[in-house]
């Protein structure tokens, strides 16, 4: 059996040790550039979702007054026109129009149960316009007056205390 | 005598090599970052404007005006794109820089599908001006918003657009009644005569910048003023897309209301009002369904249950 001997000369030494020095240094690097990029990757999702929050918040306050709601035919500023809404829940044009997850209106009083549609209008409780997402978290809402054309007696307009929620797009 | 000179040992040489490398590449990476930063931070700025016009937007007021003021000099992009169902508006910031480039390009714009703005493609300020007003024709389409940072000089302008200026009072528009009154620097708009950087004609509805005319209708008059004629054209083609659905939503709604003896005579005047606006191609065409916009007006006044 033969054995042999690695001998390695001082030079060659120093060399190695630069080696192991330059790996460890890049290894170091490394991982301070992922933990910064880590945090900053967060700190930007977060600050994403906060802009989208903002943006669903200001939108809320303010979509009584968009022409898909707004109830013109009397000056009322947070009045919505509940008969148009409905309508609106069926039309896929809006469904990306105002950069929302989730956008609903929901009676407050008198209460009523459950979700409306053609047949069970206008004795139900919300309308839902657009649901993309079930995880939407907690959307931004505001009080609105929901009105509508009665017809029971005679033809008179019926407003109800509602409410009406929207939440911002969240990151996929 | 020593002619020993400098020795250059492998060592010496590699630790030189491998420094240089570290260095240039440390360099690099902060530069890089800085711009990415640079960017980020910009995209959120655009994002905040955006934001902002929200609550400027109009209920039952028939103008609002603000300012937005800025840390910096800013430069404010608007874009319009023809896209999808509705169009959408597309705002993007770029902040001057002290170190560096002075002005790069600017952030991931920002895009809106239900926002309106008229300015020049770029305005260029510490503070905008932010004027908004309702859109009807004949219902409530949208609130157009005007955004200017430089100054406005109005020559003779009439009494409609006078008492609603002197009301609001923006801090860049001056009322004159001769170009000789409004300052050098100022952008002139001549309201009865012309030679102004901007022509308005009320009796042809239309504004001339340069030499392209456009037209408006009702509260597009400021957008015709302060917005560049390309971005103008495609904010008309955008309102009108949106009035031709709002067209299609107030039909659902006289078709679901004739069941409950609410019943209009407006489905077919809004059919064709429908067709039309999706299918205009220039801001001209205002003038072939303004007399059908005025006629649905007249008869929704006169409904029980009126439909806008």
């Amino acid at each position: 059996m033969n054995f042999y001997l690695a001998n390695y000369s001082k030079g060659q030494m120093k060399i190695q040790q630069m080696a192991f020095v330059l790996v460890a240094l890049m290894i170091f690097f490394a991982l301070v550039s992922l933990f910064y990029f880590s945090i900053r990757v967060s700190n930007l999702e977060k600050g994403v979702v906060e802009l989208r929050e903002d943006e669903a918040k200001e939108l809320v306050r303010k979509l009584a007054a968009s022409p898909e709601f707004a109830w013109t035919a009397t000056d009322c500023a947070s009045c919505i026109d509940l008969d148009k809404v409905i309508l609106l829940k069926n039309r896929k044009a809006y469904s990306g129009f105002w950069n929302l997850d989730y956008l609903a209106v929901e009676r407050v009083y008198p209460s009523k149960q459950g979700e409306c549609s053609k047949g069970s209008y206008p004795n139900c409780n919300s309308i839902t316009i657009i649901n993309k997402t079930g995880a939407f978290g907690t959307p931004a809402w505001s009080y609105v007056a929901l009105c509508r054309h009665e017809f029971s007696k005679s033809n008179y307009v019926r407003c109800e205390l509602g409410r009406i929620f929207a939440a911002g797009k969240g990151i996929q | 005598m020593n002619k020993k000179g400098l020795e250059l040992t492998f060592a010496w040489l590699f630790a030189i090599i491998v420094g240089a490398v570290i260095i240039v590449l440390a360099i690099y990476a902060t530069t890089s970052l800085i711009k990415t930063e640079r960017k980020v931070q910009e995209t959120e700025i655009g994002k905040q404007f955006g934001i902002l016009l929200s609550p400027i937007e109009t209920n039952l007021e028939a103008a609002k005006i603000a300012r937005i003021t800025f840390p910096d000099e800013t430069r404010l992009i608007n874009n319009c794109r023809l896209v999808g169902t509705f169009g959408a508006q597309d705002i993007g910031i770029a902040t001057r820089s002290r170190i560096g480039e002075e002005w790069t390009e600017a952030g991931v714009p920002s895009t809106f599908y239900n926002k309106y703005m008229f300015s020049s493609e770029t305005t260029q300020g510490r503070e905008f001006s932010v004027f908004s007003k309702p859109f009807n024709m004949p219902f409530k389409v949208a609130d157009l918003i005007f955004v200017w940072s430089e100054e406005y000089c109005f020559i003779n302008p009439s009494t409609e657009i006078l008492e609603e200026l002197e009301a609001l009072n923006p801090k860049n528009i001056n009322i004159t009644t001769s170009v000789a009154e409004c300052s050098k620097q100022s952008k002139k708009v001549c309201f009865t005569s012309s030679g102004c950087d901007i022509d308005v004609s009320v009796s042809s509805k239309s504004v001339k910048k340069g030499k392209q005319v456009v037209y408006y209708e009702d509260s597009l008059i400021y957008g015709a003023i302060f917005a560049d004629p390309d971005i103008y054209e495609c904010q008309v083609k955008r309102l009108l897309k949106r009035s031709s659905e709002l067209s299609l939503l107030y039909i659902a709604k006289s078709e679901s209301l004739a069941p409950r003896g609410c019943s209009s005579n407006l489905e077919s005047d809004l059919t064709t009002y429908a067709f039309e606006t999706n299918n205009v191609t220039s801001s001209i065409e205002f003038r072939e369904f303004y007399n059908l916009a005025k006629t649905m007006k007249e008869k929704n006044e006169l409904l029980s249950c009126k439909l806008f």
